[in-house]
């Protein structure tokens, strides 16, 4: 199944290179598992109203080796509670990467990106075309393409899905 | 154009005659470790059943489960996430190794750092392995795949090469060989990449040294680090094998994404300043920080040539009171060597702490830290909250400087006292 266009706004741009996602729910919160609650304490240090103002389908956008460190998962758990559907970035960190598209959570690596946005603006995701758009500007840039592995993996809702989908290969 | 050994490996684990950068292959792991930890090896057991309907990995020969972190149990959920461990192990034939050290320590002892192997963990720092020419990478969650399918699809990674020159001056370790690579090429040089490390100090730089420096390749942003075999590699390597492989090298004329020399002759201590491990700088701009709390110990550092800096450093000296010295060689059989050759002896007379070999130390299980505590590690990591509070900070430097702190409660140039 081809994936579908992510569309939403941009919901806040991480601006720090190198950015640690954990920071994103805090440390203290790192060992949470509720989503709810996960969602509750999200982006506090950020914008104390990021709950309020997110949309399902907006998007977050980083700079250069955004996941760097050691990334947990609870952060993206949040805000995928919040309705985000994606991480657009300059470039990630290879430990992050791995760890959210077996979560079946999209990622896409588009170098300039922050110079294209600004928050809040339309953005849509165009898995076909290969570009990020943004519809506010009218502007729009190429991004990153995925693996085979990684594209199937998004297709199939992460990583179970993706090796339910190698059950069906002929030859192992 | 020739291959390096991350090609080469591959394409033997692929079963193919060669493999290029940027392809996408399947490739049958010769060894699939993991260590016990809620969340990753309980969930991959239930998964493998539950989900997929597998009974049995398969070969199970390849696979080493090692009970380290939680160790000892401190709550009666920890234990049963440990029975849970040696249960699967024991229904599946997969050994379980356990309060034998640091399991990407103990896997090199136990030979599945074999030369030419192709490794997988979800945890990023058996990258270690690469010391022995073995392919070795952290895949987080990707790991299930492993245990439900023979071959795992990856896509075969550049290299970037790095070349090490000139030679340590006294009181400047692996540790800072490290760091200091990462300050040369930035936290993010080597993404989605293999680190190999080569050049002609490395004939100076000791097999632990080296694991010192491949197991921390992450924060280059590569995916491993590997160093092709050497004599002295070999020597330790080849005999512990556990598996008969012949050992690979890069082609003199391999394609590489990038070459870097860096000559390590005027490299001093160096301190990684918290909260990232992007952030290093030389140890003397920090020094006279206080410190109340040294951990020397972890899978990066720990080892018998770490232990016998700390105690040149300590021998005849005392911890200042007050201050909390946690020590914690990587594995039982670094503590055994550590014991014979005196050294755990001197440590002790000096005031440190000596335990048992745990990762718990390291990510904030034990010895853990209260708002406004500053320590000096030799730990993984020096992100908030990783040794307790977080509102704790933690300035990673080499053996011998947690030692130097030690005595002076503030952070201390080890040369000094060398």
């Amino acid at each position: 199944m081809p994936l579908d266009n992510l569309c939403g706004r941009a919901a806040f741009l991480f601006e720090e290179i190198d950015f640690d996602v954990d920071q994103i729910v805090g440390v203290k919160n790192i060992k949470l598992k509720d989503p709810d609650e996960l969602a509750q304490v999200a982006m506090q240090g950020y914008d104390p109203d990021f709950a309020a103002k997110v949309q399902p389908g907006d998007l977050l956008i980083g700079n250069e080796n955004f996941g760097y460190g050691h990334p947990h998962y609870p952060p993206m758990i949040a805000m995928r509670r919040l309705g985000i559907s994606g991480v657009i970035a300059e470039s990630f960190s290879p430990g992050y990467w791995r760890g959210e598209i077996a979560m079946g959570f999209p990622q896409v690596a588009c170098p300039g990106i922050l110079g294209l946005v600004s928050r809040w603006d339309e953005l849509e995701v165009d898995w076909a075309q290969g570009e990020v758009r943004n519809h506010t500007t009218g502007k729009a840039l190429p991004f990153e393409p995925l693996s085979d592995g990684d594209r199937t993996m998004l297709e199939n809702g992460g990583l179970i899905g993706y090796l339910h989908a190698r059950d069906e290969e002929t030859a192992e | 154009m020739g291959a390096t050994i991350a090609e080469k490996i591959l394409a033997r684990a692929a079963g193919r005659e060669r493999v290029r950068a940027g392809e996408e292959i399947k490739a049958r792991p010769d060894f699939v470790i993991a260590y016990d930890f809620p969340g990753y090896t309980d969930v991959i057991f239930r998964q493998m059943k539950e989900d997929f309907g597998i009974d049995k990995v398969i070969d199970p020969e390849r696979f080493a489960l090692f009970i380290d972190h939680m160790v000892p149990a401190v709550t009666p959920q920890e234990e049963e996430l440990h029975q849970v461990t040696r249960d699967w192990g024991a229904e599946q034939g997969v050994p379980v190794y356990e309060r034998k050290g640091i399991g990407h320590q103990v896997a090199a002892e136990l030979g599945y750092a074999t030369p030419g192997a192709f490794v997988v963990h979800f945890d990023g720092h058996i990258s270690q392995l690469g010391t022995y020419g073995a392919l070795a990478i952290g895949v987080r969650r990707h790991l299930l795949e492993a245990f439900v399918k023979e071959r795992i699809q990856i896509k075969v990674p550049q290299t970037t090469r790095v070349d090490l020159t000139g030679r340590l001056r006294p009181g400047v370790m692996a540790r800072d060989v490290f760091h200091h690579i990462v300050r040369v090429l930035g936290p993010s040089a080597c993404r989605f990449q293999v680190l190999e490390i080569g050049g002609e100090a490395l004939q100076h730089i000791s097999l632990e040294g080296r694991q010192t420096i491949t197991c921390l390749a992450m924060f280059t942003g590569a995916i491993t680090a590997i160093i092709n075999p050497d004599e002295a590699s070999l020597d330790y390597a080849l005999p512990r094998a556990r598996i008969a492989l012949d050992p690979v090298s890069s082609d003199p004329d391999a394609d590489y994404a990038a070459v870097h020399e860096i000559d390590l002759s005027d490299l001093e201590p160096i301190v990684v300043i918290p909260p990232s491990p992007a952030n290093t700088r030389n140890l003397s701009d920090v020094a006279g920080t206080e410190v109340q709390v040294g951990y020397l110990g972890s899978c990066a550092s720990g080892r018998v040539e770490d232990l016998r800096m700390a105690a040149e450093v300590l021998r005849g000296r005392q911890v200042k009171p007050g201050f909390q010295l946690h020590v914690v060689p990587t594995s039982q059989e670094i503590m055994r060597q550590a014991a014979e050759e005196g050294l755990i002896t001197d440590l002790i007379a000096s005031g440190a702490f000596v335990t048992s070999s745990s990762c718990d130390y390291c990510f904030g299980r034990m010895g853990v830290m209260s708002a406004g505590q500053r320590a000096v590690s030799t730990g993984t990591l020096n992100v908030r909250g990783r040794m307790g509070s977080p509102d704790s900070e933690i300035f990673i430097v080499n053996a011998a400087a947690v030692a130097a702190s030690a005595i002076e409660g503030k952070i201390a140039d080890p040369r000094p006292y060398l």
